[in-house]
């Protein structure tokens, strides 16, 4: 669907991004991730033919967006950080408005219209003004002109910024409805947003790309050891003791409690076989297990992990 | 592109702004009208409508950046220029529809002020024919100012800058002649006749005076093009160093 090779960005003396290769497949929701400034604007638009890159190319449906660009402009449908809205146009008409610069025939305008109308229930806001719509409808309509012409590719730039979590929560809904028949990239700094919606993500940051990879991939890879939270009945030098002597363990890390007749730790195991270990020396040495629960690495961590490593560059992708 | 231009049709007429702006340019007009008439001194009405659009260019000049002022700068600040850069149309067609919406508007003011011969025609005579070349002669000038205001829209995120700006610029056209006349440019031939032959007023009085020379109409229509062809090269440099 996309290809992104090379990609490399200058203003003036600065490079905005730095040598970006990544793909997105057919209908596929991938999360575009970095911090503030990491270049993810810049990036989504060059795809989206706005801005031209300094090095490498972009192809979108097989159409180079320098040398083919109105070919690969109609595969593309953009909305951009601050949704492209004129206040002073009723919806029905402005999303007329966009059929219409997006090429689409005097006949096909009113029900592509209607249809897009019905998907994102705009219906009854037809003759409402832009400027009158709330802060949720208003990125509606904004998602709305992106999707008129059914193009193939969506790039959605931090749709969900400033919304309230039930605009959120419905928001993701569409996003992941839409992603059934389109290709998506969303980009956002909202992790549980990206890690709820996305089937693959690329994550950069000054610029320089991090990771390409599946969520679950990159949560394995971000740690490779497992954390055991465990509960003992009774003081910790008795459950130390025990501990000490199981091996595949790395790291032991007693919790201050309140409660003297508890004992809580914090440890970090080579592999689950560990674990196992820890439950059968337990019950052998008498001592009861009150609570034991393992902690998954999750994507904030990956995410702090990839985006500390100054200009780190790894690009294990799963293709 | 019909699409734009008709959207930047109806941000004209759907708003009070077409209105207001013919209404102020109708006002302009009618003054210099009725100055004319309250002026006769004899039963035979000798009334020239070429000097009376000669007087009036000097006013309507000042109305063409409040009409073009909002063209780009205004795309810039809401955020829609994204939209129109990524959507299928070319810098070309986009700045085509814009320039072809605001002439819409500008003649739409122009068969306005017909009012005036039209109502002469019913009490008296009037000549079509110089009629008609100052006519023209409005039309070419007013278009090449147009195309200047665009310009300076397209450089501009705030549409009052751009409207000062091109204010600035309608002046100092107006003072292009008097320029020219003074006693150090009229010292040097060469720079003489450089001025002059940018001054736009001289090539307008010819026409006024129901003169119609292609040089001038080449005149008019080449600087159109080249200011035209400046805003997308404008824009498309921007595209490249934006930051």
């Amino acid at each position: 669907m996309v290809e992104v090779k090379n990609l490399t960005k200058h203003y003036g003396r600065v490079t905005a991004v730095n040598d970006l290769s990544f793909e997105i497949r057919d209908n596929e929701i991938l999360g575009f991730l970095g911090p503030n400034g990491a270049g993810k604007s810049t990036t989504m638009n060059i795809i989206a033919g706005y801005l031209p890159c300094s090095e490498g190319t972009v192809t979108v449906c097989g159409h180079d967006i320098k040398e083919d660009a109105r070919a690969a402009k109609r595969c593309i449908g953009y909305l951009p950080e601050i949704p492209p809205l004129y206040p002073d146009m009723r919806v029905e008409e402005y999303l007329r408005y966009c059929a219409g610069i997006k090429g689409l025939r005097h006949s096909e305008i009113k029900p592509e219209v209607e249809k897009v109308m019905r998907r994102l229930s705009l219906i009854d806001m037809r003759r409402r003004l832009i400027s009158n719509l709330s802060k949720g409808y208003k990125q509606r309509t904004g998602l709305a002109q992106a999707i008129i012409g059914d193009p193939k590719l969506l790039i959605l730039d931090e749709p969900t910024v400033g919304l309230d979590p039930s605009q959120v929560t419905e928001l993701r809904k569409l996003i992941l409805d839409l992603g059934r028949d389109h290709s998506v990239i969303l980009s956002s700094h909202i992790l549980g947003e990206i890690s709820a919606v996305c089937s693959r993500v690329v994550i950069i940051n000054k610029g320089q790309l991090c990771a390409v990879d599946t969520i679950e991939n990159l949560e394995r890879r971000a740690t490779d050891s497992i954390i055991l939270n465990l509960t003992v009945e009774g003081d910790q030098s008795a459950a130390n003791k025990v501990l000490s002597e199981i091996g595949g363990i790395r790291e032991i890390n007693e919790i201050a409690d309140d409660d003297e007749s508890f004992s809580s730790f914090k440890i970090s195991l080579e592999n689950e076989k560990v674990r196992q270990e820890i439950t059968s020396a337990m019950v052998k040495n008498g001592i009861n297990v009150v609570e034991m629960s393992t902690e998954r690495p999750d994507l904030e961590k990956v995410f702090l992990e990839l985006t500390n490593k100054k200009g780190s560059k790894d690009s294990s992708d799963d293709k | 592109m019909f699409a734009l231009y008709k959207k930047e049709i109806q941000s004209f007429f759907y708003s009070p702004f077409a209105y207001v702006l013919s209404a102020l340019f109708m006002l302009i007009f009618g003054f210099a009208f009725v100055n004319r008439i309250a002026s006769m001194q004899t039963s035979v009405f000798q009334f020239s409508f070429p000097d009376m659009f000669y007087n009036n260019f000097f006013y309507f000049v000042f109305i063409i950046p409040l009409l073009t002022m909002r063209s780009f700068a205004d795309e810039r600040r809401g955020g829609t220029e994204v939209q129109l850069l990524t959507s299928p149309l070319t810098v070309t067609q986009i700045v085509l529809a814009k320039f072809l919406a605001i002439e819409t508007v500008f003649l739409f003011m122009i068969a306005l002020s017909m009012f005036y011969p039209i109502y002469i025609s019913f009490h008296g005579t009037v000549i079509w024919a110089s009629l008609i070349c100052g006519y023209i002669s409005f039309f070419l000038w007013g278009t090449v100012c147009i195309t200047l205001g665009m310009l300076f829209s397209s450089m501009q995120s705030s549409a009052i800058i751009a409207a000062i700006i091109g204010e600035i610029f309608m002046e100092g056209f107006l003072f292009l002649d008097q320029f020219a006349a003074t006693k150090m440019v009229e010292s040097h031939p060469q720079l003489n006749s450089v001025i002059t032959w940018f001054s736009m007023q001289r090539r307008f009085v010819y026409f006024a005076q129901g003169l119609f020379r292609l040089e001038d109409l080449v005149f008019f229509i080449s600087l159109t093009v080249l200011v035209l062809f400046w805003i997308i090269l404008y824009i498309e440099k921007r595209r490249w160093s934006h930051r």
